[in-house]
């Protein structure tokens, strides 16, 4: 596998069961099983509620796009996405609920006015190291 | 009807430190904080020894062992650039609780020079540096960093949501520009090719390239020509990147009665947080400034339309466009139509961020020290005296001013309703 050079997250005991679900490419989420809302990012209370007892569910992976922008500036950017300029981040709206931040796949980013607030997306997963696959979302 | 603590206190005075904006030679962000504090209290004629309440974000320790002090309050809260309109905020409740009697807020801040110095800024877009942290483990593998990458999202979902466009927000940085021609304090108060400025090197904003036109006047289409950084926004929609220092004293009645300069009373004070990382931003197109002025206003027992001028912080055009809607000023949707109606240019009806704003004047990282500093020198009438550090600046008739800082990334705000006698 070639080197993986942009940021790689730290897997938490919290977050452990979503990082596991990745490697398997499955959408796991963290759901509350009191008020049954899923909440991201992982937390051992529900923001909603209060409570702490917390489920993991696997998800559609299905989502929309809330709101994006086009990283144009390399400075600005964390290492290894530097060379990556122009990109576009984007908020995603889960299917289940809560949002998710991404980098969107397969968007022309020189042509912002062609990518679409409201427009479906499916979440995929890189493999950045052995442990770790990170999600993205490419429109449908 | 006002609340209990509505004008407890008053700010009785504020200055700057000696060299601001791209001084030619650095000076260090305590040494800024110093000047700044040595010259309030010349100004009010209050010794620095009657100091009995240190608020600053995260300096005040470090300020009270380098000036001697042994203070009865120790505020430290930083939370972004509205950290000082917050500190205004406790520094009321302090003094309306007896607890002390001269407070003081203070700001140093190298924002420019440290690329110079090798020195570290405190500007921190995004959580901390624990790689646990949630907000940075489900955020950092896309390589947002720079507080630009956020807030394009925000201004980007506001044209959606509300059909406002790139050149309304540009109007922002038209007529905030426009106030910057009048005050010569300003960075952006020069033409291009006037005056004995240091070189323009914008770091990491432009890799050294100069972007644009320096100084001067400005119209939407050189907004629209500027570099794009996280598109929606553009180099001219961003703050300049500056040193400052500032500082105020905030007393009760009976010891601003002794000032030598007028006070000008925190008849408002609120804060209030909406998210720390953007993850958390429920809706893009609005931030807490709806519930920190919704208690600014209540203590004081006035409303948006009894405001004179604002001052708002203007971290990016769309930073304050969505703010104006926040407290109340424009309805939803409508912000930038007060700079594009020009409400709110020199001679209109509500004047905002009349020094030039931190598009156009001084933006240090955090800005929330300059909206006081200005917010005084219109409401006290001594705009036109230059005072301390340097030159006279417009002076508008306002008697009232509502101020709002926000901090983070579209996190957290502070609202101060001020008024003067």
């Amino acid at each position: 596998m070639a080197e993986y050079t942009k940021p790689i997250p730290s897997p938490d005991p919290v977050s452990q069961p979503f990082w596991d679900g990745a490697k398997e490419g499955k959408l796991t989420l963290p759901r509350c099983s009191d008020c049954n809302r899923v909440h991201w990012y992982p937390r051992v209370i529900c923001p909603f509620c209060h409570s702490m007892n917390i489920e993991w569910v696997e998800a559609t992976g299905k989502g929309t796009i809330h709101t994006f922008a086009v990283q144009h500036n390399r400075g600005l950017v964390a290492r290894g996405w530097g060379d990556e300029v122009p990109y576009v981040t984007a908020y995603i709206d889960l299917a289940e609920g809560d949002r998710m931040l991404t980098v969107l796949k397969g968007v022309d980013p020189n042509d912002p006015e062609s990518i679409e607030i409201g427009g479906a997306v499916q979440i995929e997963f890189e493999e950045a190291s052995e442990d770790v696959h990170i999600p993205f979302w490419r429109p449908v | 009807m006002p609340g209990e603590a509505s004008k407890a206190a008053a700010i009785i005075g504020a200055a700057e430190a000696n060299d601001i904006g791209y001084p030619a030679t650095p000076k260090s962000s305590l040494t800024l904080h110093i000047e700044a504090i040595n010259n309030v209290c010349n100004m009010t004629g209050i010794p620095i020894a009657a100091i009995d309440g240190i608020f600053s974000a995260g300096w005040s320790p470090q300020l009270a062992e380098y000036l001697g002090l042994h203070p009865k309050y120790i505020d430290t809260t930083s939370v972004g650039g509205c950290s000082f309109e917050m500190h205004v905020h406790h520094a009321l409740a302090a003094i309306h609780a007896g607890v002390i009697n001269v407070a003081l807020v203070s700001h140093g801040e190298m924002g420019f020079s440290q690329r110079f110095t090798g020195g570290k800024g405190t500007g921190r877009p995004f959580g901390g540096g624990d790689p646990w942290d949630p907000g940075t483990q489900h955020t950092s593998a896309y390589g947002l960093g720079g507080a630009p990458t956020g807030y394009s999202h925000a201004m980007n979902r506001h044209m959606h949501r509300y059909g406002t466009t790139q050149e309304d927000f540009a109007e922002i940085a038209v007529v905030t520009r426009e106030w910057a021609t009048l005050n010569p304090r300003a960075v952006m108060y020069r033409k291009a090719g006037e005056g004995d400025l240091p070189p323009l090197e914008q770091g990491e904003w432009g890799g050294g390239k100069r972007g644009h036109t320096f100084g001067g006047p400005i119209s939407v289409d050189t907004v629209m020509n500027s570099r794009a950084i996280s598109w929606p926004i553009k180099l001219l929609d961003v703050c300049l990147v500056t040193d400052h220092g500032g500082a105020v004293l905030i007393t009760g009645p009976e010891i601003a009665s002794t000032s030598k300069t007028p006070p000008v009373w925190i008849a408002g004070a609120g804060e209030s947080i909406s998210h720390w990382n953007m993850l958390e931003m429920n809706d893009f197109t609005e931030t807490s400034a709806g519930r920190s002025a919704a208690a600014a206003y209540k203590m004081a027992g006035m409303g948006p339309e009894d405001m004179e001028m604002a001052m708002i912080y203007d971290s990016f055009t769309v930073t304050a466009g969505i703010t104006a809607e926040m407290l109340g000023l424009a309805p939803a949707g409508e912000g930038p139509a007060l700079w594009k109606d020009r409400h709110a240019a020199p001679g209109g009806r509500l004047p905002i961020n009349t020094n030039g704003g931190g598009l156009s004047f001084n933006h240090s990282g955090m800005y929330g020290m300059q909206l006081l500093v200005e917010a005084y020198r219109q409401l006290s009438g001594t705009a036109e005296d230059g005072g301390f550090s340097g030159d006279p600046g417009k002076q508008t008739s306002a008697r009232s001013c509502v101020v709002n800082g926000t901090g983070g990334t579209l996190s957290t705000t502070g609202t101060l309703v001020l008024t003067s006698d």
